[in-house]
């Protein structure tokens, strides 16, 4: 085996950084399929609006309304960070009374077997 | 805050103008979410809260124009600059054929770093201005390919509209496995070649 040139040196190493990040990457999306797949929630994030939660989670808008103290309007797309900042208090205080909801919601209206409760906000 | 999580909730309350702003802006080369602002206007799509058509429409005519800006900064900003770096490495030397291997791999490579390798896209916008690619061709590419994109994503998250943020984190993740594994072809290619230009070197 003849010996390497600086040139090949310097391409096997960008080659196997290369190999090596993708397949980080490859490994991060291949956990966040299956977590996925497994869960099927969405983690409640600043930027969703109330509607979209309700949308996701599949339980009715004012009920989550109702649950953060804000009266139901029609089209309102204001993001959780937004209604958080409205009513000067903490967004992860507003997701988690969501969360909170939710889980009653599901309680009261799945038999037990059902589908899980939402996951306390955790994501992979 | 995560600048995701701010554009998003943007997007809720200002809709339409911002989405146009974003994909323009993120299409010259700002690092902003833009595929995963358009899964959350498929999702908004599907909540009726913003139109098909109109989220099709200015998403796709704010990412064209933004390549079109990408293109006009290196065709009429960086060739000054590409001339010089030629004159001063010689017209036979590795610079010029970097230049030969980009015109030969451009058509391809604009319609593809549209949609599929679209961390490219902005770097490609300019190297086409600056090796002077035709800009009908590069308006042709650049249409077809931001409007599959553009399309490919709203649907997804119209048809997901419950799950845009585990979907835009794992198609993050997935582009970004594609493009690594283009840049291992290409590198994995070259060292290959090198291998057998200089086996067959020593063979004669």
């Amino acid at each position: 085996m003849r010996k390497l040139g600086r040139r090949e040196w310097i391409l096997l190493l960008f080659f196997l950084v290369t190999l090596v990040v993708t397949g980080l990457f490859a490994a991060r999306a291949f956990r966040r399929a299956t977590y996925w797949r497994a869960h099927r929630d969405e983690t409640i994030r600043p930027w969703m609006s109330v509607g979209y939660v309700a949308h996701s989670y599949r339980v009715p808008p004012p009920m989550l309304y109702e649950a953060i103290g804000v009266e139901p309007t029609p089209h309102d797309r204001r993001p959780l960070r937004e209604i958080a900042a409205q009513q000067n208090r903490p967004v992860d205080i507003l997701i988690s009374e969501l969360q909170h909801a939710i889980i009653e919601f599901r309680k009261s209206h799945h038999p037990p077997g059902g589908p899980p409760p939402p996951n306390g906000g955790t994501s992979p | 805050m995560k600048l995701s999580d701010y554009l998003l909730g943007a997007l809720g309350i200002y809709g339409l103008p911002l989405l146009f702003v974003a994909l323009l802006v993120g299409s010259v080369g700002l690092p902003l979410p833009a595929s995963f602002l358009l899964l959350a206007a498929g999702s908004f799509v599907a909540q009726d809260e913003l139109s098909l058509w109109s989220v099709l429409g200015l998403a796709s005519a704010g990412a064209i124009l933004g390549d079109n800006i990408g293109y006009a900064l290196g065709r009429w900003g960086g060739r000054r600059v590409f001339a010089w770096l030629g004159r001063l490495f010689g017209e036979n030397s590795g610079f010029s054929k970097t230049e030969n291997w980009l015109k030969r791999w451009e058509g391809s490579g604009i319609f593809f770093s549209r949609w599929l390798l679209t961390p490219l896209g902005p770097v490609v916008n300019v190297t086409s201005g600056l090796t002077r690619y035709s800009w009908p061709r590069f308006l042709f590419y650049c249409v077809t390919g931001e409007a599959l994109w553009v399309s490919l994503y709203v649907l997804l998250g119209k048809v997901f509209s419950g799950q845009v943020q585990a979907m835009s984190e794992f198609f993050g993740d997935f582009t970004w496995v594609i493009v690594g594994l283009l840049i291992v072809f290409v590198l994995g290619w070259s060292l290959f070649k090198s291998f057998r230009s200089s086996s067959e070197a020593s063979k004669t």
